[in-house]
């Protein structure tokens, strides 16, 4: 069975022009995010999304969590639409988003995992329990009691993770869960990402790191201006190399060679 | 099916709206120094002006207490509302409480509430500090009256509230609320009565829920209405709550529908 199926979807955000537009630069227009894209991610399975900035990553995860709803096509998760059934939609997925800076500064780790998890509907009788649980599974259980603002970036993105994992989603999204960790706790990570596998949740994470996409990925989609230009099973030891060379057999050069040139 | 209440929700973001209040520390201060500063120039003001200025039959400075007071009350819970959702815009966090199990509109009711609830607390100190500091004279005060005009007022500034946060997410410009609010204070009857306007400005004032959530809380308090005599200020507000909170939600409801669809929930 699918736990994760796009069919088609079309997402286009526009730019709605300034009111006094002719004093700025800001032009209207639109930018295409997804053009029609199809996914289906089975249960139990891990589906990387690479591909380069602006290609349609964050968008797909946030489709996944209703954040977003798509112009054209459908998205469905275990059955429900997201368009006609978010708050069913809503129960079964977890985001860790990644965007750092989404808690309450002023309340500890453990005071806003609580508020999120009364939110998630977590009961009462677990609650506690279920917040240590996620709290030490992170490596936040001796930093509860400190106020997030005092948090580094590491800290707010492991804290995210663990806001994800409140409700023990059937679909747990991950936005570059490693970008803000040292590489010890990222070495860690991929393992614990596949133990949640082992146990049944589905995975859809969105990388630009090979490394994070060979220990995690079952299978990889490659991402071009919001389209699929490629995707393939992976099996467990797959190499960085062959990630590597499908990856950039799938993108443009145009898409590389723009940035970071040094001047002649 | 829930397994939280909705009482269990309403107490969580209470308590994260307390907690982050007082660990404002130096602002928890400001604002109760501020209370003592505006009961002080009152009192002086009330006393310049003299013990034969009574409108609508109080003394004046029972009239500035209570006037001033739950004015405040109303118009700093749009704006500490409006606050949490800027805040949360700035963040990310709309976006995050936006997709949690919990429905939005429930989500954003029980925080407006909340907002609301925080500032309770100054009203209160106001209250207190003028009836037993500065001896406002209260004559058999209604209290059956006093709760139904603040739960009426309460509905209506809660709405009036929803309805800034969806200006908030739609333009980014809830504060436009706040503005208009903020100008039309003067037609309320807040520093001075209702029927010193002219004819004109007093239909105007009419039109505002504010001018009859003052009119009722002071004829309650003040004045010792009956409840019977209040049914005029109760009808006003009681048709205001029961059109404004219902459409303040189904306005917010395609504020956030028409958020995700164009990916601008967090937009600031």
């Amino acid at each position: 069975m699918n736990a994760v199926v796009f069919n088609s979807v079309k997402k286009r955000f526009r730019h709605l022009p300034a009111l006094f537009n002719w004093l700025g630069r800001e032009r209207g227009g639109a930018t295409e995010a997804l053009r029609g894209v199809s996914l289906e991610v089975p249960a139990g399975k891990a589906l990387v999304l690479l591909g380069p900035n602006g290609s349609g990553k964050t968008t797909t995860l946030k489709l996944i969590s209703t954040m977003l709803i798509p112009d054209d096509g459908s998205v469905t998760i275990c059955g429900a639409d997201t368009l006609r059934d978010g708050g069913e939609v809503r129960r079964r997925v977890g985001f860790a988003v990644a965007n750092e800076r989404s808690f309450f500064p002023r309340l500890t780790a453990r005071e806003n995992l609580d508020f999120f998890a009364v939110l998630e509907n977590v009961p009462k009788t677990v609650r506690s329990a279920r917040i240590e649980e996620k709290l030490s599974l992170t490596g936040l259980a001796d930093a509860a009691d400190t106020l997030v603002m005092k948090f580094s970036s590491g800290m707010y993105q492991r804290l995210g993770v663990a806001r994800a994992l409140l409700k023990n989603p059937e679909i747990l999204l991950l936005d570059e869960p490693t970008r803000s960790l040292d590489p010890g706790s990222a070495l860690r990570f991929w393992p614990f990402v596949r133990q949640l596998l082992s146990a049944g949740t589905t995975v859809v994470l969105a990388t630009h790191n090979f490394q994070e996409a060979a220990a995690v990925g079952d299978r990889i989609a490659v991402l071009r201006l919001g389209e699929v230009r490629s995707e393939r099973e992976f099996g467990r030891n797959a190499s960085i190399d062959d990630i590597k060379s499908f990856y950039f057999n799938a993108i443009d050069d145009s898409d590389v060679a723009p940035v970071f040139e040094a001047a002649p | 099916m829930s397994q939280v209440s909705l009482t269990e929700k309403l107490i969580a973001i209470v308590r994260r709206d307390v907690l982050t209040t007082v660990r404002y520390r130096n602002g928890f201060l400001l604002s109760a120094v501020g209370v003592f500063a505006e009961m002080l120039a009152f009192f002086y003001l009330a006393r310049a002006i003299g013990p034969s200025f009574r409108p609508e039959g109080v003394d004046y400075f029972a009239f500035l207490v209570v006037g001033s007071g739950f004015y405040t009350f109303l118009i700093t819970g749009v704006q500490a509302f409006l606050s949490t959702v800027q805040e949360a815009q700035q963040t990310g966090t709309l976006e995050v409480l936006m997709t949690t199990s919990t429905p939005a509109p429930v989500l954003v009711f029980l925080s407006a509430f909340s907002a609301f609830a925080s500032k309770l607390t100054n009203l209160v100190l106001f209250l207190v500090v003028g009836i037993f500091l500065f001896r406002v004279p209260l004559l058999h005060p209604n209290l059956l009256g006093v709760v139904l005009i603040f739960l009426l007022s309460l509905g209506v500034a809660l709405a009036l509230g929803v309805l800034a946060a969806s200006l908030q997410i739609a333009v980014q410009r809830g504060s436009v609320v706040i503005w208009a609010l903020g100008s039309v204070w003067f037609l309320t009857g807040t520093l001075f009565p209702v029927g010193a306007l002219p004819l004109p400005l007093r239909w105007a004032a009419w039109c505002i829920p504010m001018t009859h959530a003052l009119a009722g809380m002071r004829g309650a308090l003040l004045l010792g209405r009956s409840t019977a005599e209040l049914i005029p200020e109760i009808l006003w507000l009681g048709a205001a709550a029961f059109i404004l909170v219902p459409a303040s939600l189904g306005v917010f409801a395609w504020v956030l529908r028409r958020g995700r669809r164009e990916g601008t929930l967090s937009a600031y």
